[in-house]
């Protein structure tokens, strides 16, 4: 056979060639099949996976329908999200972080759900720890459904107390500052050994706030309290920890202690007397090759109060028609008792109804006072307060707050240097919610 | 010299009376042209849809204020103006200069220096020079990530070595005064390969003649390097400093890895607080005016290194 071309045929080959690899490509779009039921949700481990898939066999199950998930990673997902809405791909229901939701409510990304809930008899908003219903409203309506909520709790390593002599702490009775700090200051021996991680970031630090009675959001002021005297109290112990103290592992850059896994990752060395941290990294800690457990947070001058955070399911605003019915269906079905059981039971996190909370089991021995702490049995609890601009407030802390932990600047210059940009930001947010209002 | 000979496609320039020179256009036969329009096309899609096309649309939205999920209202150039007393923005372009003005004459140091080694026929020079492109080649997250535990103060491997001659590290990343440099040395590192390559090629295109020449005229080496390599080098030269200033005014992701910007806003550079504005505070008006702006200063610091071009690059071997 001839090997030679005419570059007349040449160039009809190249032209169709090229007119059948855009037909390829446009037949090869993918997307969720008509009809199905689509929700996205981030998902950065196997074990997060299999939970996922369980659900879409869940709502299959119960609907009757095809379920398509869209699973991101967790770091990788807001922003995801963000496009998917501009762009009108987001999927009919999506998980939302509590922190985020004023944040999407007030910019009109999410529609409200009390008309549907106020329509639909069948579900009883109750049923949801009240925590999570604040987490989830903004100015006053209801925009998302819970599915995880529980407050931080302290994490102890129990081999390595009983190894120092020390008594496990009270499940019950939260340790006061003083003693928690005495204990901290006690149990390190820096280079082998260290009292207390967390992270140097706003949202360790403002569990600390809320038990000095302090707070970073005002709602009656146009500006911020974090410069007020109980919450600079708490700023000043926790940063006393980090320097003065030395009873916190040594910050050895920014990126990793500033992700939420590293006080995780410094506690599961086995060389941390204490930690800080959610219920949410049972699941993690359960890896650990020593005892330990859990107890309520270290009750400040205002008492136990750490940040009860919350993630929730919400309906984009461009849902609208049928789809918006198959939308709140499916949204009830993601957040129903028995898709909660099924998360719970996983060990993923404190489920957001009070009727799947029996399906978070031990251990560690104590994890029942998760619920306790919601329901204000034992200690107590704040939901994290958040403003519609929190990723402006978060990344201009997360810029100077380290300066403080690294010993830099003091505390107190670090904060009066951040408050006149963090009472704009302020002012901007009351202007989002006057506006949204 | 020989006389030119015309032909149909180099017709002789016709004077007019009314202008200059009028170079007649050779005629084409038509399928040639439409030959050529059909394999530039793809480029020139390539071009409008991912270059043009995104800049006037960010020259659009830079006029707006949008957050993404309400409609966009237009606000003429007040994004402009708010850049003005942002010390943010002005801060992250003083990082990108330093980083710029610092990295890329080191990196075109260390390129050359290699390349002029690797000029001298050693033996296995294939293998060098396939090493010396490892960190090029590799990605560049990757490669933060490995240089974030060299760096680590108390226990990696730089202060490790450092220490061995009784030098006290500092904390490299965490430290105000060590982490720009830090960040810098680190694409030094990352990015000689390129040039060695691109420096080597050239230096491998001067003729030898040249350099026996000047060995006959008992020139030294270094007058050698400075009077027959350098200008012949120069184009070379010239392309490399050209990409890699362009390419260290868009510096992100290893800052991103390495430093997250911190402490402080010690390392952040320009295009990380553009990805900040738009994407993490949903200013996209304000992203996208602080991008124009990046675009301006790339234009004119190119334009410029043209201009300097025409007295500094020599093309004639």
């Amino acid at each position: 056979m001839s090997a030679s071309f005419s570059r007349r045929a040449l160039l009809k080959g190249a032209a169709l060639g090229g007119l059948a690899t855009t037909g390829a490509l446009s037949g090869c779009s993918s997307g969720p099949p008509p009809g199905a039921a689509t929700w996205s949700m981030w998902s950065s481990s196997p074990e997060e996976q299999r939970v996922w898939t369980d659900f879409g066999h869940y709502v299959e199950r119960r609907m009757h329908i095809r379920s398509a998930s869209t699973l991101t990673p967790s770091d990788g997902y807001p922003t995801k999200l963000d496009l998917q809405l501009v762009s009108g791909t987001a999927s009919m229901v999506t998980a939302l972080n509590g922190w985020l939701i004023p944040t999407y409510a007030s910019r009109g990304a999410h529609r409200p759900l009390d008309d549907l809930i106020a329509a639909d008899p069948d579900f009883d908003l109750d049923d949801f720890y009240p925590a999570i219903r604040s987490i989830s409203s903004f100015a006053g309506r209801t925009y998302a459904i819970g599915f995880d909520v529980a407050p931080t709790v302290l994490y102890y390593n129990k081999t390595l107390l009983e190894r120092n002599g020390v008594d496990p702490p009270s499940p019950t009775e939260p340790m006061s500052w003083d003693t928690f700090r005495h204990l901290a200051i006690e149990l390190s021996k820096p280079k082998d050994q260290y009292g207390f991680t967390c992270s140097p970031t706003i949202d360790d630090l403002v569990s600390w706030i809320y038990c000095a009675g302090g707070n970073v959001v005002d709602g009656d002021r146009d500006t911020s309290p974090l410069d007020a005297p109980e919450a600079m109290q708490a700023i000043h112990y926790v940063v006393d920890l980090f320097t003065k103290d030395r009873a916190t592992p040594p910050i050895d850059n920014l990126v990793t202690q500033n992700a939420s896994g590293a006080a995780l990752a410094n506690f599961l060395q086995g060389n941390v007397a204490f930690m800080q941290n959610g219920p949410w990294q049972v699941l993690n800690v359960r890896k650990a090759s020593f005892e330990w457990d859990i107890v309520p947070f270290p009750a400040g001058p205002a008492g136990s109060r750490p940040r009860v955070s919350g993630s929730s399911f919400a309906i984009p605003s461009g849902v609208t028609g049928d789809d918006l019915d198959l939308a709140w269906r499916l949204l009830k079905t993601l957040t129903s008792t028995g898709a909660l059981d099924i998360y719970a039971r996983a060990g993923r996190n404190n489920p957001a109804r009070l009727s799947a909370a029996s399906a978070f089991e031990p251990p560690p021995a104590n994890l029942g006072i998760v619920q306790r702490i919601l329901k204000g049995e034992v200690a107590g609890g704040h939901p994290f307060d958040v403003t519609t601009n929190w990723n402006r407030v978060r990344l201009l802390l997360a810029q100077d707050l380290p300066r403080a932990f690294l010993g830099q600047k003091s505390a107190g210059d670090t904060i009066d240097g951040v408050m006149p940009r963090l009472n704009a930001l302020m002012r901007q947010h009351r202007d989002a919610v006057r506006q949204a209002t | 010299m020989a006389a030119p000979t015309h032909t149909a496609a180099t017709a002789a320039p016709r004077r007019t009376p009314r202008g200059p020179l009028r170079v007649r256009r050779p005629r084409r036969h038509g399928s040639e042209t439409l030959a050529a329009w059909l394999f530039l096309l793809p480029s020139l899609a390539g071009f409008l849809v991912f270059t043009a096309g995104p800049v006037i649309a960010a020259g659009v939205i830079s006029l707006l204020d949008w957050n993404l999920f309400s409609p966009p209202r237009f606000i003429g150039l007040d994004n402009f103006a708010r850049l003005g007393p942002d010390d943010t923005f002005w801060s992250a372009l003083g990082n990108t200069a330093y980083f710029t003005f610092v990295s890329v004459p080191l990196t075109l140091l260390v390129s050359l220096g290699l390349a002029l080694l690797l000029n001298q026929g050693l033996r296995r020079m294939a293998v060098f020079r396939s090493l010396l492109l490892l960190p090029y080649a590799t990605i560049t997250v990757a490669v933060a990530f490995v240089w974030v535990w060299l760096y680590i103060p108390h226990d990696g491997l730089i202060n490790a070595v450092l220490g061995v001659f009784g030098i006290d590290g500092p904390a490299w990343l965490i430290s105000d005064d060590w982490a720009m440099p830090a960040l810098i040395v680190m694409s030094v590192w990352k990015s000689f390969g390129f040039g060695m390559v691109i420096f080597l090629a050239g230096l491998q295109a001067i003729p030898q003649q040249l350099y026996e020449a000047a060995k006959v005229d008992g020139a030294s080496p270094w007058r050698t390097f400075r009077e027959v390599t350098l200008p012949l080098l120069s184009p070379s030269v010239f392309f490399t400093v050209v990409t890699s200033i362009i390419g260290s005014f868009q510096v992100f992701d290893q800052a991103l890895v390495m430093t997250d910007g911190g402490p402080g806003t010690s390392t952040t550079t320009l295009v990380m607080y553009i990805y900040r504005t738009g994407f993490e505070n949903y200013e996209q008006g304000y992203a996208a005016a602080q991008s124009m702006v990046l675009f301006a200063f790339i234009v004119v610091i190119t334009a410029a290194q043209f201009l300097l071009q025409r007295r500094l690059v020599h093309y004639d071997l």
